[in-house]
């Protein structure tokens, strides 16, 4: 299988195959570190819109394979003040680099960066449309703590809580998790319940989603548990939002009933939705889910620079 | 004007009859001026008729563009907005080629994205609509990957 010269724009682009293959990848890179695979090769970052904890772990990711770095994260500072088009923004750059990750705020951004652009571009979250390295980095932390994800036996249960319906990444991670014979529970508050398309998505793929009433069934009966956040502004009562954060936030003591083996993640940064008090306790992986995007980013550079 | 159908009787036409060119027919009453807008160039010689009878689809538009005969390929962005539509093409009076809106795979430019903040709407790129069900047509842009319901959308 070869990724030389692709595009990681979308999850929905990659079959189950290219998935493995790029977890697979990630793992090995994890047991034996290649600090020279991509000397010589310079990576341009283009945050049109700032991501400090995206950009940093692209950038450690390209410094830890022995390549370079250039870009930008302040758009103040650019010619798309002036009014330059993102597409001659590209043309410009795809002269520098060898790959190009780019961030933006409008949805399609990184599609209509590929087709302008001779060399690879990753995606690194456009809008609210797709962050294709978190659901990679989601999809290898959950394989690393359960290999029978991957390598099949007792589907696993993951639940997914908070806001289902503009939360980018659960959307994602549940089109990604269809390849896999899952079950998915979710809790959300009403409203901001996972939409249509991705349940008809998964209903397609044969994976069973239940929603269910409350935070401590879905501790009760996951494997995996991935919160998310609650964003004040989808409220329009902030007196409600009061009510339901409170409803969504875990903490230890909600943890006494767990299965051992239950692990929390997040896409982080959390505010109040994961006590303070979890991250002493077994069942906290957030940290260490983080800690992956480095190995996974450093894959996907590997692979779409040919060298992997 | 009058003609004579093959039972010999009179029949009135309810808009002009072109000598050559294309007739596209059966189209939803509301969407004719989009019909018109979609495929008449700004020298063409156009008849358009709107609430027209019609046992098929009650109210219907007619519009004949004189002179000129249009493709398939052309004609295919109408099934975004009237899929129902039938096309003739027209050489001295008669009807030589008749055929349904085909539907295409891809909608190249011919609608907005209704998604605000889709890329398509700030930069100035062409549109991309995917067809991912034939009926009712629904599309899924290519760029934000949201899936509308053509007819939500509005043409460019």
């Amino acid at each position: 299988m070869t990724f030389a010269g692709r595009h990681v724009l979308s999850i929905s682009d990659f079959a189950r195959a290219d998935i493995l293959h790029v977890l697979a990848s990630a793992g090995r890179l994890e047991r034996e570190p290649r600090p020279d695979l991509l000397a010589g090769r310079l990576m341009a970052t283009l945050f049109f819109e700032p991501s400090t904890r995206t950009r940093l772990s692209f950038e450690a990711a390209m410094h830890k394979l022995g390549g370079r770095v250039i870009g930008f994260s302040d758009v103040g500072s650019t010619s798309t003040k002036k009014g330059e088009s993102l597409a001659d923004t590209l043309r410009m750059v795809e002269q520098y680099a060898d790959v190009i990750v780019i961030r933006h705020p409008r949805d399609g951004a990184a599609r209509l960066a590929s087709e302008v652009s001779r060399v690879p571009i990753i995606n690194g979250g456009d809008g609210a449309n797709q962050h294709p390295t978190q659901t990679f980095l989601d999809l290898y932390t959950i394989a690393k703590l359960f290999p029978r994800l991957v390598d099949g036996g007792e589907p696993l249960t993951i639940a997914f809580a908070g806001d289902l319906r503009y939360g980018r990444t659960v959307h994602s991670l549940l089109v990604a998790l269809c390849h896999f014979g899952v079950r998915v529970l979710t809790v959300a508050p009403r409203g901001l319940e996972m939409p249509d398309t991705y349940l008809n998505h998964a209903f397609t793929a044969g994976i069973d989603v239940e929603p269910v009433p409350s935070l401590q069934e879905a501790v009760r009966r996951s494997d995996v548990l991935y919160m998310t956040r609650l964003q004040e502004e989808r409220f329009p009562d902030p007196l409600e939002f009061g009510h339901i954060k409170a409803s969504y936030r875990i903490n230890a003591a909600m943890l006494a009933g767990a299965p051992a083996h239950l692990r929390i993640l997040h896409p982080l940064p959390r505010v109040n939705e994961i006590a303070i008090d979890v991250d002493r306790t077994e069942h906290a992986h957030y940290f260490a889910q983080a800690g992956n995007g480095i190995v996974v980013r450093q894959a996907l550079l590997g692979l779409v620079l040919g060298k992997m | 004007m009058k003609e004579r159908d093959g039972s010999g009787a009179h029949k009135v036409r309810q808009v002009e009859a072109i000598a050559s060119g294309t007739v596209i027919d059966h189209i939803p009453a509301a969407m004719t001026l989009k019909v018109v807008n979609l495929l008449a160039e700004v020298e063409d010689q156009v008849f358009v008729g709107i609430n027209l009878r019609s046992s098929r689809v009650g109210r219907k538009g007619v519009v004949k563009i004189a002179g000129r005969e249009l493709p398939e390929r052309t004609v295919s962005s109408l099934a975004l907005i009237a899929p129902q539509a039938t096309i003739s093409i027209i050489r001295d009076y008669e009807v030589i080629a008749k055929y349904q809106v085909p539907m295409p795979d891809v909608f190249a430019d011919i609608a907005r994205c209704d998604n605000p903040n889709c890329v398509t709407n700030h930069e100035r790129w062409p549109t991309r609509m995917e067809v991912v069900l034939r009926d009712p047509l629904t599309v899924r842009c290519t760029y934000c990957e949201r899936t509308f319901a053509a007819n939500e959308l509005s043409l460019i």
